[in-house]
C-alpha cells in the first residue's frame, strides 16, 4: 500500500540578515556590550571592558544588560546599537 | 559563545539565514568561573573576536 | 482543498516510519502517516484555510500555518475533532507573554502543560478522572503529543539543536489534562481566568514535572493545603526561587474536604500565596550556601500574586494525593488562556 505523505516542516527560507561592514580599526571606537546578566557575566565583561580600552585603544564601552535572559534583547537596547561602532554579545551559561 | 552553546549558535545562524556567521568560542561555564578564569575567557574572546570585527 | 506542502510517495507504512525518523521528524515513537485526506479532514473540521496564519514565532520569524499544524496533529494520532484544540493551543503558545522560544529552548527543560476546559472535553471523551496526569484517554494523549511534534518540526525544537534541555521530563511526550468540571462545585480554571462557562478553552503553561504529595490524615483545608504549600516551598529551595505560575492538581478525595468547608479556588489561592514562601537563607540547608551572601533575610514567595495559581480539579475518585506543577522558571513565561472557537472573521476554505 503506497502513501502520499506531507512534509511536516516549514519548508520556507527564513529572513536573511546581512553582515555589517567590518571596522578598519578598534582605535577610538565605541563598543556596546549586551549581557544576559547571568552569574559571572559582570566579571567577564568588566575584564573585557578594561582590555579593550587599555590594550586596543577602544574609546568608549557601553554596557547593557537584557531585562530577561531568556528573551531577545529589549527594544530600547537594540535601538541604541546605531550609536555604537560594534556590539559584543553572546550565548552562555 | 560558551563552548556548550556553540552548536546552538551555529543552529541559530542557519535558521536566521546567515549560515556562515562566525563567532568566538570561550570556555564553559561562566556562572561558576573564578575571576582569573573570567579574565582568561575575556582574553580569549578578544583574541578570537578581534579578527571578526576588524578588517585584516 | 489546496495543500501547499511538499509530498513524498512512499511504498509502505514501515518505509514512512523510517523516512520520518531519519529526518528527525518524530518524537521517537511511530507516527500516523500524514496523508492529504487526513490533513484536509482536520482543516475542514476546524473550518481553517490551509494557508491561515495562526501566528509567527517572533524570535526566529517562523510563520505557523494551519496546514502545518494539521500535518503534525495527524502524525500524533489526532482525529479531526481533536484539531481545534491543537490549533488553539499553539495559538496560545504564540502569544508574546508565553515566551515560546525561551520556554522550549532553555536548559531548564520544561514541557507545555495544557489544561482543557468546557463542553469540548465531553465531545472528545477527554477524561479528567483516573490517571489524569498519565495516559488517561485518547484525546489528551494525542493533543499533547501533537503539540510536541509541532515544536519539533515547526520550530526545530530537537535535543541538542534548539532544545538545550539538560534533562527535560516525560511531559515532553504529552502533557495534557482535562479538568473534571462535572464532579466539583468549583469554577473551572478557564472560568477563574475570565472565560464564560459555555465556551471551551485551553490554558497553556511552561511547566516542570508534577510533584506528587499525599495527605490522607486530615479533613481540614488548612492542613491539606499546607502539604501543597510545603511542596512549593521545596521547589523554591531545591529548584528555583523565582515566582511564577504554579498549578495544583486536586483530585476528588481532597477536593471534597475543601468543598465541604466551602473553600473556593480563590480561597485556596489566597492561602497558598501566604504559605508558599521561603527565606533566602534556607538555600544554605540544601547545598546552595554560596549564593545566600548577605541577603539571607530576603523573603521569596512562590507567586507574585494569588492569581498566578492555577487550581485544577482532576484525578481519580480515591486517593488523598495531589500534585504541584512548578513553572519552568519564575515568571519568564506566563500561563495563557484562550477560548476555542471558529474564526468568525475568516472566509470558509475555498473548494
Amino acid at each position: 500500500m503506497t502513501f502520499r505523505v506531507l512534509d511536516p516542516t516549514p519548508e520556507k527560507a527564513p529572513p536573511v540578515g546581512q553582515l555589517a561592514p567590518r571596522l578598519a580599526t578598534l582605535q577610538g571606537k565605541t563598543i556596546g556590550f549586551i549581557s544576559n546578566g547571568k552569574e559571572g557575566t559582570k566579571g567577564f565583561f568588566a575584564h573585557l571592558d578594561r582590555m579593550l580600552r587599555e590594550e586596543h585603544g577602544v574609546a568608549k564601552v557601553v554596557s547593557r544588560t537584557k531585562s530577561n535572559y531568556s528573551a531577545p534583547v529589549d527594544a530600547h537596547i537594540a535601538a541604541e546599537i546605531r550609536n555604537w561602532d560594534a556590539v559584543i554579545s553572546g550565548i552562555g551559561d | 559563545m560558551t563552548s556548550r552553546f556553540a552548536s546552538a549558535a551555529e543552529m541559530m545562524s542557519r535558521v536566521l539565514g546567515m549560515p556562515d556567521y562566525r563567532f568566538a568560542t570561550i570556555g564553559h561555564p561562566v556562572s561558576s568561573a573564578t575571576d582569573d578564569d573570567l579574565k582568561a575567557m575575556a582574553r580569549m574572546a578578544i583574541e578570537q573576536g578581534r579578527p571578526l570585527l576588524v578588517k585584516p | 482543498m489546496h495543500l501547499a506542502s511538499r509530498t513524498y510517495d512512499i511504498d509502505d507504512f514501515w518505509a514512512v516510519q523510517e523516512l520520518f525518523h531519519a529526518n528527525g521528524w518524530t518524537d521517537g515513537l511511530p507516527i500516523v502517516p500524514p496523508t492529504q485526506e487526513a490533513v484536509s479532514a482536520c482543516l475542514e473540521w476546524a473550518m481553517a484555510d490551509p494557508a491561515q496564519l495562526v501566528g509567527i514565532e517572533p524570535v526566529r520569524g517562523v510563520a505557523i500555518t494551519a496546514e502545518k499544524l494539521a500535518i503534525n496533529a495527524v502524525m500524533a494520532g489526532c482525529l479531526p475533532m481533536h484539531f481545534p484544540v491543537v490549533l488553539t493551543t499553539f495559538a496560545a503558545m504564540l502569544r508574546p507573554d508565553f515566551l515560546l522560544h525561551g520556554a522550549t529552548a532553555s536548559t531548564g527543560g520544561c514541557a507545555v502543560l495544557i489544561v482543557v476546559n468546557g463542553p469540548i472535553r465531553l465531545e472528545l471523551g477527554a477524561a479528567g478522572a483516573f490517571n489524569a496526569l498519565g495516559n488517561s484517554d485518547r484525546a489528551t494523549a494525542v493533543i499533547g503529543r501533537a503539540i510536541r511534534l509541532c515544536l519539533i518540526n515547526l520550530m526545530d525544537v530537537r535535543p541538542g539543536a534548539i532544545d538545550r534541555s539538560t534533562l527535560g521530563h516525560p511531559g515532553k511526550f504529552s502533557y495534557c489534562v482535562a479538568e473534571d468540571e462535572e464532579d466539583t462545585t468549583w469554577l473551572s480554571l478557564a472560568e477563574q481566568r475570565g472565560i464564560p462557562k459555555e465556551a471551551s478553552a485551553v490554558t497553556v503553561m511552561a511547566a516542570g514535572a508534577p510533584r506528587q504529595i499525599m495527605n490522607e490524615w486530615t479533613t481540614r483545608p488548612e492542613e491539606i493545603l499546607e502539604t501543597f504549600a510545603a511542596e512549593m516551598r521545596a521547589n523554591l529551595r531545591h529548584y528555583s526561587i523565582h515566582p511564577g505560575n504554579y498549578a495544583l492538581i486536586i483530585p476528588k478525595q481532597l477536593r471534597e474536604h475543601l468543598q465541604a468547608a466551602k473553600w473556593s479556588k480563590t480561597d485556596i489561592a489566597n492561602f497558598i500565596h501566604e504559605r508558599a514562601r521561603i527565606h533566602r537563607r534556607e538555600w544554605a540547608e540544601v547545598g546552595k550556601g554560596a549564593v545566600v551572601r548577605d541577603r539571607g533575610d530576603s523573603v521569596y514567595p512562590a507567586m507574585e500574586s494569588p492569581d498566578q495559581l492555577l487550581v485544577v480539579a482532576a484525578g481519580g475518585p480515591a486517593g488523598g494525593f495531589g500534585a504541584v506543577i512548578p513553572p519552568w522558571l519564575g515568571n519568564k513565561s506566563h500561563a495563557v488562556t484562550v477560548p476555542i472557537g471558529a474564526c468568525i472573521d475568516c472566509e470558509p476554505p475555498k473548494k
